[in-house]
């Protein structure tokens, strides 16, 4: 099966319109101004899912369709972000049912109402199902035996926390595969979902765009492999224990990437890739992981906590991390990648990005974020890497990959 | 196309003291909103981007336009958002100002942002403020302040007495 990563921008539009009314309609539960800040799809395997979900518990609603869906869909809250959620409502805990279901169900409704409009037909949902699960149960059932599953995720910005939740969709549900294959794109997208944009290219383009969903979930595993990678090198060069928490593969608006990054001061490098794909690599920490770092790896305590002589040690490690990170790449997709000398940035953290995302922007209006949490023991320190890879020359990689 | 003002945004009580009770309207990247109604327009995170604020001082309407890119002349993406490109953006604000009342001979402009935040990527910042001054001009609203360019990041807050406050990474805050 091939992925038309065109049509996931579409994809992406309508799971954003449906975090927008599971917005409205938490906004109107509990008072409290609500924003989407962010709404990217991923796509994980069987075997990510089932190492993701592991010790996680997770209370959400499920609903099954019928009609121009078929198969289920579940919108999940983790339990840490639940507490966020429930302590908006002016019941407390003793809502959390009706409200949780309530919420689902109108987040869920709102979002395959969009599916609907999209495919031109009706889509039937079961009555919601509550439920509180633990580890993969909370997945659609097949979501760890096939293809794995696609999951679109959603911050919501309250005025006092974020709020994230997760929609997860099987990929192989009739129409929502030929969708995300792209047969049902360039038809139905204008008419349809009420844009004439679909975030992607023009029709001539699609085939370039088309990439083998086998392909797609290997490269996730490979993002995984990279950031653990790069945490390795971070251990070999500081001598601390350092793991990898968090590595994804996901497709967002570009434009959210900034909003992602926050509006906390932050302290990096950023580098430029050559080769295929091209395109940026950020390492970000926020200002005290970043001192902390830089302060582990100097043989003295430094006069500032960043200035001349953390710079250069945040330089060199990012190389090392830069390079862990794109030679994992370089050899699944037989390609040759190389990077720039790494260039500081110390700002805020959305300002350091703006650029990156603008100059790809100029090419495409969704991208691939890998993004990677690392944390080194003992020294508190947490950095987020964000690879963001040119859309065409990664997709032409992933599909000369899938003829090897 | 039809931005309404809190399409995207979020509305909050004013977190300029909070005594009006105004609330405020996060503009996003590429994205941009008007106010009818005392709103606090807000963006945040300006780096390369530029934030063109617009103000008809007899009305007190105003917008706030954060675009990521000059011109859409050399796009090759159909925009995902009307507020993406600096020409386009700029126009669609002046047309949405006048469609609540405000009149484009009145207004006046702030413009923030447009820094060299890298080597590493093609002097976009500086390209924006170029096409937002060049866009203001054809559409006849003169830029009656600004703060632009270095190489540092910024946040803004349009007030609804017209001020531009903006804010770099530091904490410096200047008023425009």
């Amino acid at each position: 099966m091939r992925v038309d990563v065109q049509a996931l921008g579409a994809c992406n539009r309508l799971a954003e319109q449906g975090a927008e009314q599971a917005a409205g309609a938490l906004a109107e539960l509990t008072g409290t101004d609500l924003a989407v800040e962010v709404t990217g799809a991923s796509v994980a395997s069987g075997e990510d899912l089932a190492e993701a979900f592991s010790g996680r518990e997770s209370i959400g609603v499920s609903v099954g369709l019928r009609g121009g869906l078929e198969g289920e869909a579940v919108l999940a809250f983790d339990a840490a972000h639940a507490d966020a959620l429930l302590s908006l409502l002016p019941g407390g805990g003793a809502m959390e049912r009706s409200a949780v279901t309530e919420v689902g169900n109108i987040a869920l409704g709102g979002f395959l109402d969009g599916w609907a409009n999209y495919l031109g037909t009706g889509i039937d949902m079961t009555p919601p199902r509550y439920f509180e699960a633990d580890g993969a149960a909370v997945l659609p059932d097949g979501a760890l035996a096939g293809d794995g599953v696609f999951l679109f995720e959603s911050r919501l910005d309250a005025t006092t926390t974020d709020l994230d939740f997760s929609i997860y969709m099987l990929p192989d549900s009739g129409p929502f595969r030929d969708l995300i294959v792209g047969k049902t794109a360039p038809t139905a997208a204008g008419a349809g979902a009420g844009r004439s944009d679909r975030g992607g290219m023009e029709p001539s383009d699609t085939g370039s765009t088309a990439v083998p969903y086998e392909s797609l979930s290997t490269f996730a595993s490979l993002a995984k492999r990279g950031s653990a990678n790069a945490a390795d090198n971070i251990s070999m060069m500081t001598g601390l224990d350092t793991s990898v928490d968090v590595s994804r593969l996901r497709f967002v608006p570009l434009a959210d990437v900034p909003a992602e990054v926050g509006t906390e001061p932050h302290a990096g490098t950023v580098f430029e890739l050559q080769g295929e794909p091209s395109g940026y690599l950020a390492i970000l920490f926020e200002e005290e992981s970043a001192a902390a770092i830089a302060a582990s790896m100097l043989p003295t305590e430094p006069d500032e906590p960043l200035g001349g002589m953390a710079e250069n040690a945040l330089c060199e490690l990012g190389n090392v991390m830069t390079s862990g990170f794109i030679d994992g790449w370089a050899n699944v997709l037989g390609t040759s990648i190389s990077h720039s000398p790494p260039e500081f940035v110390h700002d805020i953290g959305a300002s350091t990005i703006s650029p990156l995302v603008a100059t790809l922007g100029e090419r495409q209006d969704y991208g691939f974020v890998i993004d990677a949490a690392i944390q080194t023991e003992g020294v508190q320190a947490r950095c987020d890497v964000y690879a963001l890879p040119d859309e065409r020359e990664l997709a032409a990689a992933l599909a000369r990959l899938s003829e090897q | 196309m039809s931005h309404p003002p809190s399409s995207r945004g979020r509305k909050s009580l004013d977190d300029d003291g909070g005594s009006t009770g105004r609330s405020r309207i996060k503009v996003g990247v590429g994205e941009l909103a008007v106010a009818t109604d005392g709103e606090t327009l807000t963006t945040s995170g300006l780096g390369s981007c530029v934030a063109v604020a617009l103000l008809d001082d007899r009305t007190g309407v105003r917008g706030l336009l954060h675009a990521m890119l000059p011109t859409e002349d050399n796009a090759r993406t159909a925009a995902a958002r009307p507020g993406k490109y600096v020409d386009a953006g700029v126009e669609t604000l002046v047309d949405e100002l006048r469609s609540v009342g405000a009149s484009p001979n009145r207004l006046e402009a702030r413009v923030a942002g447009g820094a060299e935040m890298l080597d590493l990527t093609d002097a976009v910042g500086p390209r924006n403020v170029e096409h937002a001054e060049r866009s203001l001009d054809a559409a006849g609203v003169p830029i009656v302040a600004s703060d632009i360019g270095d190489g540092v990041g910024r946040t803004v807050r349009f007030r609804a007495d017209g001020g531009l406050v903006v804010r770099a990474a530091d904490g410096f805050e200047r008023t425009l």
